[in-house]
Parts: C-alpha cells; sequence; structure tokens
C-alpha cells in the first residue's frame, strides 16, 4: 500500500490508499465534506486508529466496514468529538470539516454536534413524548413560534419516514414506538437539528429485516441533502446504501473506494478475504 | 486465496468450477471429433457429435442452476461474484463452440455424398486444430488460474483469423475454378466460420479467466484480422 | 459416528444433582417463612394492641400527663414537621452528591472516597449521628430543638437519596447520554432534561425510602429534639415526636400511655408500610414501561 502524503495540498481529494473509483462516480468531481489526514487515535496508551487519512464527500454516503475492534465506530466517534466525554481518549492528526479542523481544543463541541449529527445502535428516544424528542433539539437552538415548531417537527418526521404512523399520537411517549419506529424517531430528532452530517453508528443491527429495508431507504434518500458516513457490520448493507467504502483492520485504513468496486474488484488480499467471508 | 470460513461455500464453487471443467473436455472432444468426421468422412462419427452435444447443453444447465443458487444463497461479493458470473458466461460460450461443432458435423455427413477439394478439407482440419489447441489451452488456463496463459490464448485469435481469411480466399478461387465444386465449398465455407466463431468465443474464454482472477479483462485493442477480407466483398 | 444422548433421568449423576435441588429447595422455603413468620407477627400484635386505642381523639388532643386520656396530635404534628424539614434539608444535597458522582465525577479519585464514606454513613448507627448533632447544635445552643432533629433526620436522609440517585442515574444508559451529546446538548442540560427524567421514579423511590426510614427514627432524636409535653410549632424548642413519645410511654408504667404507644407505633407502621409500597410500584411501573 502507498501511504501518499498529501500535506499542504488543497487540491483533489486527500486519500492516502489509491481511490478506486467508479465509471458513474467521477471523484475529482466531489468535494469534500471532511478531510481526515494522518489521524491516530488513543484509549489511554493504546492506539486504536494509525495514521487515518481519507476524504468523506459532501452528499455521498461513506460506510466504514471491518472485523469488530478494527476501529471503525472509533474512527465514527473522531467526527462529532463523542469521545470527548469520556476521560482518557484523545485524536491527533486534522479532521478538516469544512476547512475548519475539528479537533482543535477550543472546538464548540455543542455546535459542532449540532452540525454533524449520530444515530445509533439502539435506538435511543428521549423519556419523553414524541413530539418532544424532536422539538426538543430544535428548541436548543432555534426560538420558533409554536405553530412553526409544529411543522419543523412534522417535516423532521416525514423526512424519517414515521409522520403516517405517528401523526395521531405524537403526545405519547416515544419509548412506546417500536424498534424501527424509534430509530426513525432518532433519525428524525437528527435531521430536525438541521445538521449537514449525519453519522450512523450501526443503526440497524438491533432491528428486523423490513425496519432495516427502511432506514436503508431512508439513508438513500437523505443523501441527497446530507453527507452521510455509516458503520455496519453488515457488508451487504454497507454494499446497498453506501457510494464509498473504507475497509478498515487492526486500526489501519486498508482499502477505501468506490463501493462498486470495491465490492468486485478489492485490490487489496485482506479486504478480498473480509468481504468474501475468508476471514480468520 | 484461504478458504471461506463457511466450508459448504467452497464445495460449491470447486463443483462448479469442476462442471465448467467437465463441460470443457466435452466441447473440445465434440470439436477434435467434428474434425476427424470430416477428414475421414465418417458419418457415424458425426452422428455422434450430434448426438453428444445434448449433453454439453445438460452441462450448460447444470452450471446456470449451481449458479442461480450461489448467487440466492451465498450473497456472493469480490472475487467469488467474479467467478460465478464468469462461469455463466464460460459456460454459454463452451455452449455455443460445441453447437458449431454439432452444425459442423450435419455439414461433414452432406461433404460425405460429394468430392470436396482435399486441399480445401485439410485447410478446414488446420483452421479447426488451432481452434482446438487454443480451447485446450485456455481451459488449462482456466483450471488454473493462469492469467498469462489466457493472454497467450488471447494473442492467438490474430492467427486464427488470419488462416481463416486466408481459407475463405481459398475456398473462393475453388468455386470460381470449377463450378461444380460450389455446393461442397459453400459448406465447407459455413464450417470455416462456424471454427472462427468458435475461436472467437475461446478468446471470448480467455478475457473471462482474466476477469475471474484479476477482476478485469485485457487492456490492449484486440488485434483484429485485416480489413481486406470485408475489401474482397465477404462474408459476414 | 453415531450420537448417543447421554443425558437420561437415570444417571446417578443427574438424580444425586435433583436430590441436592430438592434439600437446597426445602431449606430455602424453610428459611423464608422463618422470616416471613416474625414480620407477621409483628404485625399481628400490633395490629391486636393498637387498633383499640385508634380513634379519633388520637388526632385531635395532644398527649395526656399519666393516668389521663388523650391523643397524640402534638407528636404526630412535630413528626410531620422534623421528617419534612429533614427531607427538605436532605433532599437537595443528596440528590446534587449523587448527581455528581454519577455524571461528573465518575471517573475522579474524590468520587470513590466520596462513596466510601457516604456507604460508612448509610450503615452509621443513628443513634450515633444523634450524638454528633447534639454535639454541633444542641450543647452551643445550650437546648434541644427541633431544627436540631430536622439536622439529625436530614444527616440520615443524605446518604440515602445519595445512593439511589447514583445508582439510578448510573442506570440510565451511556447511549441516551450520547444521544443528547449527539445533537449538541450540553452536559448540565442534558443531566436536567434527560437523565433526571429517565431517573425520576428511582430517585423518588429512593426520597421515599429515605422518608421511611427516618420516620420510625428515636435515637437521634432523644439527643435532639427530645419531647414536649405540649403542642408546638417552634423549631427553636423542644419538639414532640411519634417514636419518642412511644418510647417513653411504653416504658411507662401507666396503661394509658402504653396504649398509646401501641396506637403510635401502629401508626408509624402503616406510614412506613403505605411509602414502602408506593416506592414498590413506582419502581415497578418504571419497569414496565
Amino acid at each position: 500500500m502507498t501511504m501518499t502524503s498529501t500535506e499542504g495540498s488543497n487540491h483533489g481529494p486527500s486519500v492516502a490508499v489509491p481511490v478506486a473509483t467508479h465509471a458513474s462516480l467521477d471523484i475529482s468531481k466531489l468535494k469534500d465534506k471532511i478531510s481526515i489526514r494522518n489521524l491516530e487515535f488513543f484509549y489511554g496508551d493504546s492506539r486504536a486508529l494509525k495514521s487515518i487519512s481519507l476524504s468523506l464527500y459532501a452528499n455521498k454516503a461513506t460506510a466504514f466496514i471491518g472485523p469488530s475492534g478494527c476501529g471503525k465506530s472509533t474512527l465514527l466517534r473522531v467526527l462529532n468529538r463523542m469521545y470527548d466525554l469520556y476521560p482518557g481518549q484523545r485524536a491527533t492528526g486534522d479532521v478538516i470539516f469544512d476547512g475548519d479542523n475539528l479537533l482543535r481544543p477550543d472546538q464548540d463541541i455543542n455546535l459542532l454536534r449540532a452540525r454533524i449529527g449520530m444515530v445509533f445502535q439502539k435506538p435511543t428516544p428521549f423519556p419523553m413524548t414524541i413530539y418532544e424528542n424532536v422539538a426538543f433539539g430544535v428548541r436548543l437552538y432555534e426560538n420558533l413560534p409554536r405553530a412553526e415548531l409544529d411543522g419543523r417537527v412534522e417535516q423532521a418526521l416525514r423526512r424519517a419516514a414515521l409522520w403516517d404512523e405517528v401523526k395521531d399520537k405524537l403526545a405519547t411517549n416515544g419509548q412506546s414506538l417500536s424498534g424501527g419506529q424509534q430509530q426513525r424517531l432518532c433519525i428524525a430528532r437528527t435531521v430536525a437539528v438541521k445538521p449537514e452530517v449525519i453519522l450512523f453508528d450501526e443503526p440497524c443491527s438491533a432491528l428486523d429485516p423490513i425496519s432495516t429495508a427502511k432506514i436503508e431507504e431512508l439513508i438513500d434518500e437523505l443523501k441527497q441533502d446530507y453527507t452521510i458516513v455509516i458503520v455496519t457490520h453488515n457488508m451487504q448493507q454497507a454494499a446497498r446504501v453506501s457510494d464509498f467504502t473504507a475497509f478498515m483492520y487492526l486500526g489501519e485504513l486498508i482499502e477505501f473506494g468506490a463501493t462498486a468496486t470495491l465490492f468486485t474488484t478489492p485490490k487489496d488480499k485482506r479486504t478480498q478475504a473480509y468481504i468474501t467471508g475468508r476471514f480468520g | 486465496m484461504p478458504e471461506h470460513t463457511l466450508k459448504r461455500f467452497d464445495e460449491e464453487l470447486e463443483r462448479l468450477s469442476a462442471t465448467i471443467s467437465e463441460m470443457g473436455g466435452l466441447a473440445e472432444n465434440q470439436l477434435a471429433q467434428s474434425l476427424v468426421a470430416l477428414r475421414t468422412r465418417d458419418t457415424e462419427a458425426a452422428e455422434k457429435v450430434i448426438g453428444d452435444d445434448a449433453r454439453v447443453d445438460a452441462l450448460d444447465e447444470a452450471v446456470q442452476e449451481q449458479t442461480i443458487k450461489l448467487l440466492a444463497l451465498r450473497q456472493p461479493m469480490a472475487i467469488d461474484l467474479r467467478v460465478i458470473l464468469s462461469s455463466i458466461k464460460i459456460a454459454a460460450a463452451l455452449e455455443r463452440i460445441a453447437d458449431y461443432a454439432k452444425n459442423n458435423a450435419k455439414r461433414s455427413i452432406v461433404l460425405s455424398q460429394t468430392t470436396p477439394p482435399p486441399a480445401a478439407v485439410s485447410g478446414i482440419d488446420r483452421l479447426g486444430r488451432l481452434v482446438r489447441v487454443a480451447l485446450k489451452d485456455v481451459l488449462d488456463a482456466f483450471a488454473h488460474g493462469d492469467v498469462d496463459k489466457a493472454r497467450d490464448v488471447w494473442q492467438r485469435d490474430e492467427e486464427i483469423d488470419q488462416v481463416y481469411t486466408g481459407l475463405f480466399r481459398e475456398l473462393l478461387t475453388y468455386m470460381m475454378e470449377d463450378p461444380r465444386t460450389i455446393t461442397a465449398c459453400s459448406h465447407l465455407m459455413f464450417m470455416a466460420k462456424n471454427i472462427e466463431r468458435a475461436g472467437d468465443h475461446v478468446t471470448n474464454i480467455a478475457e473471462l479467466v482474466s476477469f475471474r482472477t484479476a477482476g478485469h479483462g485485457f487492456e490492449e485493442a484486440r488485434p483484429k484480422g485485416s480489413a481486406a477480407l470485408y475489401a474482397a466483398g465477404s462474408a459476414p | 459416528m453415531t450420537n448417543t444422548t447421554i443425558a437420561t433421568a437415570s444417571s446417578p449423576l443427574y438424580s444425586g444433582r435433583r436430590r441436592r435441588n430438592a434439600i437446597a429447595k426445602t431449606l430455602a422455603w424453610i428459611a423464608t417463612a422463618f422470616g416471613l413468620g416474625w414480620l407477621i407477627l409483628i404485625l399481628g400484635v400490633l395490629l391486636y394492641q393498637g387498633i383499640g386505642g385508634l380513634s379519633l381523639s388520637v388526632f385531635t388532643e395532644m398527649t395526656p400527663p399519666p393516668g389521663a386520656a388523650g391523643g397524640l396530635l402534638n407528636a404526630i404534628v412535630g413528626s410531620l414537621i422534623i421528617t419534612v424539614l429533614a427531607v427538605l434539608i436532605g433532599t437537595p444535597i443528596g440528590i446534587l452528591a449523587g448527581t455528581y458522582l454519577a455524571e461528573y465525577g465518575r471517573h475522579d479519585k474524590l468520587s470513590s472516597v466520596v462513596r466510601f464514606i457516604n456507604d460508612i454513613l448509610l450503615s452509621a448507627p443513628s443513634i450515633v449521628i444523634g450524638l454528633f448533632v447534639y454535639e454541633i447544635m444542641v450543647a452551643p445552643m445550650g437546648h434541644f430543638s427541633g431544627w436540631a432533629g430536622a439536622v439529625a433526620l436530614a444527616v440520615i436522609v443524605i446518604p440515602v437519596v445519595v445512593r439511589t440517585t447514583e445508582d439510578m442515574l448510573t442506570l440510565v444508559p451511556d447511549t441516551l447520554r450520547e444521544a443528547a451529546a449527539s445533537i449538541g446538548l450540553p452536559r448540565a442540560l442534558m443531566i436536567m432534561r434527560i437523565a433526571y427524567r429517565a431517573a425520576r421514579a428511582g430517585i423518588v423511590t429512593g426520597i421515599l425510602l429515605a422518608v421511611a426510614r427516618i420516620s420510625g427514627e428515636t435515637a437521634p432524636l432523644l439527643f435532639t429534639a427530645l419531647n414536649n409535653q405540649f403542642f408546638s410549632v417552634n423549631m427553636s424548642q423542644p419538639m414532640p415526636s411519634l417514636p419518642v413519645v412511644i418510647f417513653q410511654f411504653a416504658l411507662s408504667p401507666y396503661e394509658e400511655w402504653q396504649k398509646l404507644a401501641w396506637t403510635g407505633a401502629l401508626l408509624i407502621t402503616i406510614t412506613v408500610l403505605a411509602l414502602s409500597v408506593i416506592a414498590r410500584s413506582l419502581t415497578a411501573s418504571r419497569k414496565s414501561s
């Protein structure tokens, strides 16, 4: 694997591994939403990410795949500084988000997180009504009159393909919904804050196939307005929803490229072994 | 390449490749026997070739069945996916090659009632043996995943095309010299065309061997016979 | 290779296991019956002895002088005032300390020290707490007072509330905290708007249990609020309370006092029982939701 230095180059994609493109995806025409450069991550003294460099393209879905413990979730949680909640975790390197290094110490983390939303593995509705779950985040940053807030809540729930199922019971507790509905409620909550990037951390691993299909369809639609990053154990899911895929192994980025290429003709033997089920 | 964690998958892929190999051996034999039937004017051998085509067709169906099952049940990716997809296409190519052998066998029965120019018959035989060797080599390349060997076969298509062009001209000459040979020579012309087409399928198989192993075909422009053939106002 | 089942009911290993299981089960039954038996006995005697004295006058009349009839009004009111005050003092401190332990200082060294001390406080004999408050309040002021009683009980309330608050907040899954953080919610707001809400039933349960605990405490009150024959809402003066009145009346030779003591004991027991049941149902409804 060649590690090309991308220091100082502001033009073109910055990637450390050769990017396999695909006929329908010309990366030279894509805009970097987030550029990760030489990112290292530490849990205490142990290094969980080793010199990761890759680009997350605007309005594209990028999937992180790899065996358990490869660092894919860690990488995702760097992108909204979620690791800040825990002592002893730190990141070095650059993560450039719209020209701003989001790792800088004086970064306003709450504002950052409002711009980079996240949906978790387990549905995490707040202990409040469906309406409040969605309105909650909006109220944090905007002082809207009631009618307008109602509109925003409806819009977000529609965006999450949940409106028709809950419009008559907005006042019931969000935690009374089914697992798939709860997850869509969480997506609505994230969307309501109007972020630019949405991070999905194994969003379907607790859901049945039909709910999974609904979430995947949703992710596909959300790409029009947001940059999507998704961590998944399910390779078929990565293949179905993403435009680009990054394969990680033991804290390293092994291969990054157009999903259609990576799943048909991967360059690296380890990628091939992993996606064809020949690992370990 | 290490084994799949799921060993059944490996077994199924091996079975698929074994089916293709068996089919390839059969197609090669059909081609060889059709040449023997022509050369020795042996109608019995020709009948056998015609009858045995059903075996090739049956194997082709077996390949299709296996690939559909693999696609539906194993959700193959990367090299597995390429192996499975190329298997369908290789089987189809082999089936076509066997069809051409069958068609030539039919024509050789007709020819056994006439007296075709011996030189023309041996020309067909020479062309046929070239394609047969190419088929044998490409099947070897398939069995061993040998991209270099496949590339070699692929490049030899040029030679086959040239021999075909020469033979075509030769047959035209015979027909002009002696109109009584027109019936026999037009059969020989179709046979030559059949063999040339079989050669094209061998070339396709060579590309598929490269695709399944390395993920791509051969980059260079494929060698093509001279345009003179078409200038001579010739066959398809 | 044939696969023969080795698990059969007749195997000596298995029948031995079944026998041991039967023995253990029987012992467990006996132990449970023994424990519950005493409880039923206590409740039965309390009801038998106390129900007779239960009348309207218990709630309307003051504690009588020896030999006269009367009620427990001043003791009930005193108990209520002291308990409410103790809860008002102890709960905020307890909740805030519990919040620190669960939310801010989860990984701090200070937290483990605080947690350790809190556990000691939780199991400290209440008489020690009474003595302590006597030393810091009653002795300097020169007299017993309702305030001192409330403070003593507050000291008992605090560790209970700290413990339950911390436990309940720790039960709130981290994913919920991360979800709150992921929409840009600052930590303080997250705690107040999300974590407290998720842990509400548990925290309330803890407070109710603390109330149940202090409503029967006698020893700390003996050293602090002491007692008062008369109706008093003056916190600076000695104050009557049910447990102390029960203590005093039960030990007296007068039959009327003894009868009132039984009635007071029944009242406290019913109150504590009711609080426990409410606390239980709160936790139960939380689990089912």
